[in-house]
């Protein structure tokens, strides 16, 4: 059970600012308290009592969202739906919008929001190999100023963030990129209410022809004590054609990566065939030349 | 602590309240506001009993601290009906036969209340994808989808009102569909379980749970927690004025651990206070000096000598043997052209009913120790608690509140017996409602078995002897043990003709949370080993499954091997409907996988994918 001296909703960061000042390290933030309020249960931290809960959902810059041609800029307070609901993010995040669909359920989606799903660091976060495959970068902000870092650096290990104390997420940055294939697999025990067993977020941009990887981000998670970009398995596929054959040896690189703590043989049976059809779908809605996706490998992979 | 003051429109109507700040939006509603109406089932946004609408978009009241409500419209299941009326939507449910235990229902009329608004012509897909983040342990949700659709096409037009209606049944209700009489109480959240009843002056009640496997109890303290203001009464097994101990066939459980604890998670002692949060207070105050005992969790090595022993009485640790013994199995096996041995095991289940555990104690005018909870089994109650104490039956009475999911777990007399006597020493209504995790750690739950299986078959598929050993472990109490072992053994050889059997089921106690009554009962785990093993023996002598089970079937008038004739059998029918039914494909179950030619078939459900929502044409696909 938690328990709380007080609450507040501060309407500006000044006023949060001033809140944190006042209660140095008896402070919780709460954005959605989607993970918050399971988390104070018995089995996990049990009964606990933090002198006071400080709510950024009422603070008006962690709600904005704003889109160009190049960039997306997230307010941290953006709750997850809003990624369904948003046609112009969705376009702008192709691989977004199939993570929110798989993401807890209808109603958890309202309420929870991307900048606690980063900050909550879970090594299963379904939102953040997402957004380490957009570039993200995470704008901090504290009474003293503000920085900028990239999300893979931000997220350091199971639960654990390079947030300093007094420092607040306030927005995320990521690349636009419309035009892009993605995809997002994910697997866990039933459809709803899930948390990832293993998760792999694609994106890829072929030539004119559908033939040619122009470019591709992978980001995967659940497999390690944080989600990790693919970078060389990146460089591979941009260095050839998309061929049947050349996806198979894609592959089989991340395999080596699996160091979760439990269950690591099924996870490498899992990101082989992640990485198939993640690839795969994300070719599909990339355009892909029919001659490279052949009917045999969509059925045994897609 | 400053109490916030919460401004918000709950079901039409405009309040200003004060609240304490760690509430959450469930607590507010329930406690403060009375609406009980919409559940608890998990506390941890899982199940979905507890939705409401927040400015009419559905969110998880559990995971909502109330600060989130300022300014608010909030509806709850109260406010889809006038008094007396329902919803097409709740109407539907009860027409469908979709509330069984209700205590999801609540919650699942506003997740289909919600998805209706937001596509009114949505398919059973998307139903069931909108209905995902809720949790049913009865219906297996078909009659719910069906419900939702009903609801769907009557206000879409598409099917008359008259639907809904009671069914012309001509005074004759067997074969026919009957709507269920408690089904309104249910889908409009008006039924009160015990944890939505209250008394004036009534105290909250929290336990104080063993974490030691064994260990001896070297003392209690409980001066410091019954000091604290605002408890009212703590009890350990020192309060108990009779004969401490309960169970189905063995009374060997206290109320409270007494002398010892045998299991993570038993009750050690209770504290009932104003409010919960004191009772926690004084849980944690409560000091226990444990020296903690070799433990066994392992049923083999409970049984070898020199094993840790739990209880005086069984030096052994045998809970019940139950031995069956029927012709020579010996001379069956020599007799046999196949003899196929294998072992099968199964796991602790736990029963999970949406409704945790929770009752109500009092003691009325006439000195009645009355005890109010989902009880399946007052009656045997009644005797125990009357003898535990030591109060003349007449002064004791159990009610039997709706329970909200049982299927065994709630046979068990937990938990009422601590209630009993915190009513009688506190002398006023005393509650406690168990939480999700709590309700885990202590009940019982299916047993966990180990079947070594030995089969001997003619080469035409005959059964000439079978040899079953089923070890379970009982856990640290007897509770349904012997039940459950009985049951096992009478159904071990299944419903098949075999003239030379022998039988032996054992339950045994360890250090491992108890195993209880859990609905089929001992059958489960036997019919597993029993029927995986006909499937081996099957493909061994090549013959179809459906065959070499018609060829061992009993039928009418058979004798099982206890000696029960059998008036009529209907296994055969039972094998032609589930072959036609499942479209078999006929032969030796030699293929595998995706070379069967029976599955992916239209009935066959395939593996979770995006549902009609977002599977292509739709606005995500338009987006991209």
């Amino acid at each position: 059970m938690l328990t709380c001296d007080d609450y507040v909703s501060p309407s500006c960061l000044a006023e949060a600012f001033a809140a944190i000042e006042a209660y140095r390290g008896r402070y919780r933030i709460v954005a959605g308290a989607t993970d918050t309020l399971p988390w104070a249960r018995e089995g996990r931290a049990g009964d606990v009592h933090i002198p006071l809960m400080i709510d950024v959902t009422k603070i008006p810059e962690l709600c904005e969202l704003s889109i160009d041609d190049k960039r997306v800029r997230l307010g941290a307070a953006t709750p997850i739906q809003r990624f369904l609901d948003d046609p112009g993010l969705a376009r702008a995040l192709p691989c977004m919008t199939r993570c929110a669909v798989w993401f807890a359920d209808d109603q958890i989606r309202a309420q929870a929001t991307i900048g606690g799903n980063i900050v909550n660091a879970s090594p299963a976060a379904d939102g953040t190999p997402c957004l380490i495959a957009h570039e993200a970068k995470v704008e901090l902000a504290s009474a003293h100023g503000r920085r900028k870092m990239p999300l893979s650096d931000f997220v350091t290990g199971p639960n654990k963030t390079a947030l300093a104390d007094g420092e607040l997420l306030v927005a995320i940055e990521c690349d636009a990129l419309p035009g892009y294939g993605g995809s997002f697999e994910k697997v866990g025990h039933r459809r709803s209410l899930v948390i990832s067993l293993v998760c792999l977020a694609a994106l890829l941009k072929l030539d004119a022809r559908g033939r040619r990887v122009e470019d591709v981000r992978l980001a995967i998670a659940g497999i390690g004590p944080r989600p990790v970009r693919l970078n060389d398995v990146e460089e591979f596929l941009c260095a050839g054609s998309l061929t049947a054959d050349r996806l198979e040896q894609a592959a089989d690189m991340p395999v080596s990566l699996v160091a979760s703590r439990t269950r690591q043989e099924y996870r490498r049976d899992v990101v082989r065939g992640f990485m198939l059809r993640g690839l795969i779908n994300a070719a599909k809605r990339a355009g892909a030349d029919k001659s490279v996706l052949t009917a045999e490998l969509e059925a045994a992979y897609a | 602590m400053p109490d916030l003051r919460i401004e918000a429109t709950i079901n039409g109507r405009k309040i200003a309240r004060s609240a304490k700040p760690h509430q959450r939006l469930l607590d507010f509603i329930r406690d403060d506001l009375n609406l009980t109406g919409n559940k608890e089932g998990c506390g941890a946004g899982e199940c979905g009993t507890c939705s409401v609408f927040v400015d009419g978009v559905l969110m998880k009241s559990c995971l909502l601290p109330v600060a989130k409500a300022q300014g608010a419209t909030i509806e709850t299941v109260e406010a889809l009906a006038k008094t007396g009326e329902l919803s097409v939507l709740q109407k539907a449910f009860h027409k469908a036969g979709a509330s069984q235990c209700g205590y999801c229902i609540p919650g699942m009329v506003m997740a289909a209340t919600a998805a209706l608004r937001a596509n009114p012509f949505a398919d059973r897909e998307e139903i069931k994808e909108r209905l995902g983040g809720n949790i049913c342990r009865c219906t297996g949700y078909q009659k719910i989808f069906d419900a939702v659709e009903m609801a769907r096409d009557i206000q879409n037009g598409s099917l008359p009102a008259t639907a809904l209606m009671e069914a012309d049944t001509e005074d004759a209700v067997l074969g026919k569909s009957v709507r269920r009489i408690d089904a309104p109480s249910k889908v409009s959240g008006r039924l009160k379980y015990a944890g939505d009843m209250i008394m004036p002056g009534m105290l909250h009640v929290q336990v104080l749970r063993s974490p030691h496997a064994h260990a001896r109890i070297v003392s209690i303290d409980t001066e410091a927690a019954g000091s604290i203001d605002g408890v009212h009464g703590v009890i350990t097994s020192a309060d108990v004025p009779g004969e401490d101990g309960f169970g189905v066939f063995v009374n060997d459980q206290p109320v409270m651990a007494r002398g010892k604890v045998r299991y993570i998670g038993e009750a050690v002692a209770a504290v009932a206070a104003e409010d919960l949060a004191i009772a926690k207070r004084a849980v944690a105050a409560i000091k226990v000096v444990y020296q903690p005992l070799p433990a066994v969790f392992d049923p083999d090595e409970a049984m070898r000598s020199g094993a840790p022993v739990l209880h005086d009485y069984a030096p052994d640790n045998i809970t019940k043997h139950i031995p069956i013994r029927v012709g020579d199995v010996d001379k069956g096996f020599a007799e046999s052209d196949l003899v196929v041995e294998e072992i099968y095991s199964t796991q602790p289940i736990e029963h999970a009913y949406l409704e945790p555990e929770a009752g109500l104690a009092y003691v009325d005018h006439d000195g009645v120790v009355t005890i109010v909870s989902p009880d399946q089994n007052v009656t045997h109650h009644r005797h125990m608690l009357a003898r535990i104490i030591a109060t003349p039956i007449s002064k004791v009475r159990f009610i039997m509140s709706p329970v909200g999911g049982g299927f065994g777990g709630k046979e068990d007399m937990i938990y009422q017996g601590m209630l009993a006597l915190l009513a009688m020493k506190t002398q006023r209504p005393v509650r406690l409602v168990f939480t999700r995790e709590e309700s885990i750690i202590s009940t019982a739950k299916r047993h966990p078995s180990r079947t070594v299986l030995r089969m001997g078959l003619m080469r035409d598929g005959r059964i000439r002897a079978l040899q079953m050993k089923m070890i379970c472990d009982g856990g640290a109490y007897g509770l349904s043990t012997e039940g459950v072992m009985r049951k096992a053994a009478i159904l071990a050889a299944g419903p098949y003709v075999v003239p030379n059997v022998r039988i032996d089921t054992l339950g045994i106690y360890t250090n491992n949370t108890p195993s209880g009554a859990f609905r089929s009962f001992g059958a489960l785990q036997t019919a597993f080993a029993t029927e995986c093993h006909l499937d081996i023996c099957a493909e061994r002598l090549a013959l179809d499954p459906f065959q070499i089970r018609r060829l061992n079937a009993m039928r009418d008038g058979a004798i099982t091997h206890t000696k029960a004739k059998l008036g009529s059998v209907s296994l055969t029918r039972a094998l032609d409907a589930l072959e036609q039914a499942s479209g078999w494909e006929a032969g030796a179950p030699v293929s595998r996988g995706s070379t069967r030619n029976d599955l992916g078939g239209d009935d066959i459900r395939p593996p979770c994918a995006l549902g009609a929502r977002f599977a292509g044409g739709q606005k995500q696909e338009a987006a991209e």
